[in-house]
């Protein structure tokens, strides 16, 4: 039955506890269950794409992992221990990084003033050091986007490959544990896109582990080594790519189904599998 | 700086650039200030020559505007609204609006008031040294709790700040007149008195000819090391440098004016009533033909010029002014990054307090005494100010220099027209034209620089 | 306009009034306030009751907290309550007529208190507006300068009292301005009368003139103050006569410094002890139009003619500080503040 699509070239060693894992998650918006006890987990150097149609509660649940919303409901724990998330500086603090679906970019300052922002570089005297911070801004951009010159304008007059170049630059900077991409490449072009898959590779081999929004399916089954598919609000399953086959998690997408080779969640529809 | 928008990096169309654009560019300075400094020499110019038609007088072109006397009040009256403009700068940049700025100083200038005339005075006696010191200072902390107040009622309380301010606008004025009753409160503290620019009694409120050369060459200095030290930090990080001719066009300019400024109120000179009785309190005789006794830089010019400096570096340099633009630029991006903006709103509010509050000792001392109708509708005049001066209403985008020189402007407008005699109604409907005029020129280039 | 016939003579009057009204005994005499949260109505109250209770008349009063509505209500209150006279304060002059009407026909007589009501059955009691603007003229012309460079700092634009003023000002300084004696230099009005505005016109009147300016006649003692501080700058205070209008505790201080010339007093003392005695006579039963006096005035709105007392104020200058301080209106200390021992016969 199981038609594996994929062999993956890395392997997750998920013995110890998880890096990350939300328990029993939700959040409501005024009468709209955004997120409806939701459950997720990642392991240090593991890749975990999130799946399901607009408005799922995608970004919704990782923005409670990174503080940008605060949880009505369930818990978070990092390597096993309970933590609390209330802002976003609480998340910082425990090495959470993200690249927002919307880019969360101050407009009206430089792409260096916001790879820094909150953050910023100091001289000896407490003062801004902007030299430095164009300087390393630089670098950084040099990895990511090497077309990239445009360091003195407003990142409002950057294209949006640039503005999500910025973006994600400022979430690989910090030297993450954890990292969320909601939808990164969306605005990308294929060299950019490569360069970010590869990126990915390279992070997820020093041990950082990653969710990765996506609606490419390719993309998905290329980077990551496990996929959770959430559908209005709830957890449809979570399967291994490998354990999967593209039609398959269409079906979760699309219908809820959820196939053999997935752990269903509470949002998987009943009396249909097997 | 993150906020300056030109690159000379990547510049396609080199060749083809005007001479003006080029030397913009080579020089990178922001050709907005130009337009405004323009702007203000055109008025100046023009209201002198108007003044010599209709009086005559010793200006530059025989009126009576470009005198050193009467640029020197032109920048002792600006001091005031140019003090609190670069507050409001700020908190127009965070998106908000502070309406309550000359109610608040309406009511730290009386509680000083009340404090030197009614408590200290009567308590340490009359022109004690300590009675200006401690006034000031529980003034300014006055105006920023006042201002902090304001502040977490916005941030914490989540009511829009235009509500807030306009409750403190009407709140704060009613405190002023409950505090003396509508009385005025008078003479304030003689060394107080310092502060408004005004002389007490010999002692002039001014630094004198002296002094002010020796500022004027420090500041050159400062302005010399400034474009030395940028030279260098742009080396350091390999960046492009700034043409060598271009460097020294800065700091040769930038002298001049400094030392132009310092030149015109060295020119101005005490007035023989005030040599009069200064030569018969100290007994020095005067020739007949008079004594010219230079003022040089006034106290209340200085106090602005200074928290102009302060303000801009705070604005450029530090994490706070960086945090204030982010802030405007996207208010939910930067909660994101982690700045705590409802922390960054309250004080930006209280130092905009406290602002007000150096505003109304110098308003107050230099009436030499507080009413509470001191600051009415000055909230108008350091809005209209820093919108003059290039700061956009949406948020994220204003300069403090350029708030100042819209002060500097419009008080250069109505002062012209007060020498001209001209009708207040009419005063009235210029000023309003000229703040409609400048920010549609403001959009007019900004569109064409895009 | 104004009938001017009455002023001076009614100043003198009102004064010897008291003992006339001694038989009135056993009145009712009301006031409504249109907002009695304002400090200087309590001094009015002081005045009036004092003078009401004097005669053995007695005084009631309420207060309208700045509701025109509430007022109405209080004055037919006020009537059921077998008022004789009523003094109002008016909040709003024309929305108080119906309660004017009603008082009219119930036979309560009505005086209309420092706010011009347009009854023709109520008497109207002020003081005299223009006959400030006249009186600091008159005292610049008698005790200050008769000629040379006249600067006016007017009060707000918007204000119709500021006008008033500069035509009583204007007549009487018309024929000395006529004859070339007087030039007017610098006319302005001051946004708000604020006195930093009235700081910086007064900065600007010098500098168009260089300094050639003989004589200030300011509106009030707020922008005084103003101008004072903008001549002191300059080395002219103390030379230079400034007027101004209020009886301002700082103007007085500095009419004991001798760097104001005036400060035109309206004691509502005065005003409130006037109304009084005539609230007594009315309520003895004479006819407001034989009050002592008594003229006629259509100078508001609607022109409509009413029976009127206009009270002159008081000039104070240097010489006449004493009195300021025997009413009790400012301590000698405020008045004296900083003056030279012997130079003001108030202060020794
Ligand atoms: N701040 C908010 N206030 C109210 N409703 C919200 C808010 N944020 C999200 N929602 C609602 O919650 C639901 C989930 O939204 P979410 O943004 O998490 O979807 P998503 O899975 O990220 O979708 P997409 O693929 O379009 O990005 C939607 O119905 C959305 O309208
Ligand atoms: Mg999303």
């Amino acid at each position: 039955m199981s038609k594996p699509s994929h062999k993956h070239p890395t392997h997750v060693e998920r013995a110890g506890p998880p890096l990350i894992e939300m328990k029993d998650i939700s959040i409501a918006f005024g009468g709209i269950k955004a997120v409806d006890h939701a459950s997720i987990d990642l392991y240090p150097g593991e890749v975990v794409g999130l799946l399901g149609h607009n408005g799922a509660g995608k970004s919704t649940l990782i923005k409670i992992l990174s503080g940008a919303y605060r949880r009505d409901h369930g818990e978070i724990f990092i390597n096993g221990g309970k933590v609390e998330i209330n802002n976003p500086r609480d998340a910082k603090a425990l090495g959470i990084e993200t690249i927002y679906q919307t880019l969360a970019l101050a407009d009206n300052v430089d792409a260096a003033a916001n790879l820094y922002l909150g953050r910023e570089l100091r001289t000896r005297f407490g003062t801004l050091d902007d030299a430095a911070m164009e300087a390393e801004c630089r670098k950084v951009m040099g990895r990511l986007n090497p077309n990239f010159r445009r360091f003195k304008e407003p990142v409002k007059e950057l294209s949006g490959g640039q503005r999500q170049s910025v973006a994600i630059a400022r979430a690989i900077h910090f030297n993450a544990r954890i990292l969320i991409m909601d939808e990164p490449t969306a605005a990308l072009g294929p060299q950019e896109t490569a360069q970010v898959g590869e990126l990915i590779k390279q992070l997820k081999a020093e041990g950082i582990g990653i969710f990765l929004i996506s609606h490419d399916l390719h993309d998905v089954f290329d980077l990551a080594d496990r996929l959770t598919v959430m559908k209005n609000g709830r957890v449809v399953g979570t399967a291994r790519t490998s354990d999967v086959d593209h039609d398959e998690v269409l079906g979760m997408i699309i219908a809820g189904k959820c196939p053999p080779g997935a752990v269903p969640g509470p949002g998987a529809l009943q009396g249909v599998a097997a | 700086m993150s906020m300056a928008a030109t690159d000379n990096t990547q510049t396609p169309a080199m060749a083809q650039e005007g001479a003006v654009t080029r030397f913009l560019r080579a020089t990178e300075i922001d050709s907005r200030m130009l337009g405004m400094i323009g702007a203000l020499l055109v008025i100046w110019i023009g209201f002198d020559a108007a003044s010599a038609f209709v009086r005559g007088g010793e200006g530059l072109l025989g009126g009576s505007f470009l005198t050193p006397r009467n640029l020197w009040i032109l920048l002792v009256q600006t001091s005031s609204i140019a003090v609190m403009t670069t507050g409001m700068v700020l908190i127009i940049v965070m998106r908000h609006i502070d309406l309550s700025v000359g109610s608040i100083l309406g009511f730290t200038a009386v509680c000083i008031g009340t404090m030197q005339v009614y408590w200290l005075g009567p308590l340490v006696g009359v022109g004690h040294p300590a009675i200006w010191i401690i006034t000031l200072a529980l003034g300014l902390a006055l105006g920023a709790a006042i201002g902090a107040f304001h502040g977490s009622l916005i941030a914490y309380f989540g009511i829009p700040s235009f509500i807030v301010t306009l409750g403190g606008l009407i709140v704060w004025r009613g405190a002023a007149w409950s505090v003396i009753r509508g009385e005025t409160v008078a003479p304030m503290d003689k060394n107080f008195k310092l502060i408004g620019g005004g002389i007490s009694g010999i002692t002039p409120g001014s630094i004198g000819a002296i002094a002010s050369w020796i500022l004027g060459l420090v500041i050159c200095a400062a302005i010399v090391a400034m474009i030395y030290n940028g030279r260098k930090q742009r080396k350091r990080f390999n960046f492009a440098l700034r043409p060598m001719w271009a460097e020294y066009v800065l700091a040769v300019a930038g002298c001049i004016v400094v030392l132009g400024v310092t030149w015109v109120v060295n020119a101005y000179y005490w007035p023989k009533g005030v040599v009069d009785r200064w030569a018969q309190q100290t007994g020095v005789t005067v020739p007949p033909e008079g004594m010219n006794i230079a003022f040089g830089y006034s106290i209340p010019v200085l106090i602005a010029l200074g928290i102009g400096i302060a303000m801009t570096f705070l604005a450029n340099r530090t994490r706070f002014g960086r945090y204030i633009y982010a802030i405007g630029g996207n208010p939910e991006a930067a909660e994101l990054a982690g700045i705590n903006t409802r922390k960054i709103t309250v004080l930006v509010f209280a130092l905009m307090g406290m602002l007000a509050a150096v505003s109304a000792s110098i308003s107050s001392a230099r009436l030499d005494s507080a009413t509470n109708a001191l600051g009415q509708f000055d909230e108008l005049y350091v809005i209209a100010a820093a919108v003059i001066g290039g700061t956009s209403l949406a948020g994220g985008l204003g300069t403090i220099y350029g708030a100042m020189l819209g002060a500097l402007v419009m008080q250069s407008l109505q002062s012209g027209m007060t020498l001209l005699n001209f009708e207040s109604a009419t005063k009235d409907m210029v000023v309003g034209c000229v703040l409609v005029f400048a920010v549609w020129i403001d959009q007019v280039y900004r569109r064409r620089v895009k | 306009m104004y009938r001017k016939i009455m002023t001076m003579a009614a100043g003198a009057l009102v004064l010897g009034l008291s003992t006339l009204s001694a038989e009135a005994a056993g009145k009712n005499i009301c006031v409504s306030w249109k907002t009695f949260q304002e400090e200087r109505w309590k001094t009015d109250e002081a005045a009036i009751k004092a003078v009401v209770e004097g005669a053995g008349n007695k005084f009631f009063s309420a207060d309208a907290q700045g509701s025109a509505a509430k007022q109405q209500a209080d004055i037919e209150g006020l009537i059921t309550q077998g008022c004789n006279v009523i003094l109002v304060v008016a909040f709003d002059s024309d929305a108080i007529l119906p309660a004017f009407q009603a008082a009219a026909d119930a036979g309560v007589k009505m005086i209309s208190y420092d706010v011009l009501v347009e009854h023709p059955d109520a008497l109207y009691v002020t003081f005299d507006n223009v006959g400030v603007g006249r009186l600091m003229a008159k005292t610049m012309l008698e005790k200050g300068k008769q000629e040379g460079d006249f600067a006016f700092i007017k009060g707000d634009k918007g204000d119709p009292n500021a006008t008033f003023l500069f035509q009583g000002i204007m007549e009487v300084l018309k024929p000395n301005m006529d004859a070339g004696k007087i030039k007017n230099v610098c006319e302005t009005f001051t946004d708000g009368w604020k006195p930093d505005a009235a700081q910086k016109n007064m900065e600007q009147c010098l500098t168009s003139v260089n300094n050639k300016v003989d004589a200030v006649i300011s509106e009030n003692d707020g922008m005084a103050g103003g101008v004072v501080a903008a001549l002191e700058a300059q080395g002219l205070a103390g030379s230079v006569p400034v007027t101004g209008q209020d009886g301002d505790k700082a103007a007085l201080n500095r009419v004991a410094l001798g760097t104001q010339l005036v400060s035109v007093w309206k004691d509502s003392r005065v005003l409130g002890k006037a109304a009084a005695e005539f609230a007594n006579m009315i309520a003895d039963g004479k006819a407001a139009a034989e009050l002592p006096g008594v003229g006629k005035f259509s100078g508001g709105a609607k022109g409509v003619e009413v029976n009127a007392v206009l009270i002159p104020p008081n000039p104070v200058t240097k010489d006449k500080l004493n009195e300021v301080i025997e009413a009790g209106w400012v301590s000698k200390d405020e008045v004296c503040a900083g003056v030279a021992a012997g130079s003001v016969p108030a202060c020794n």
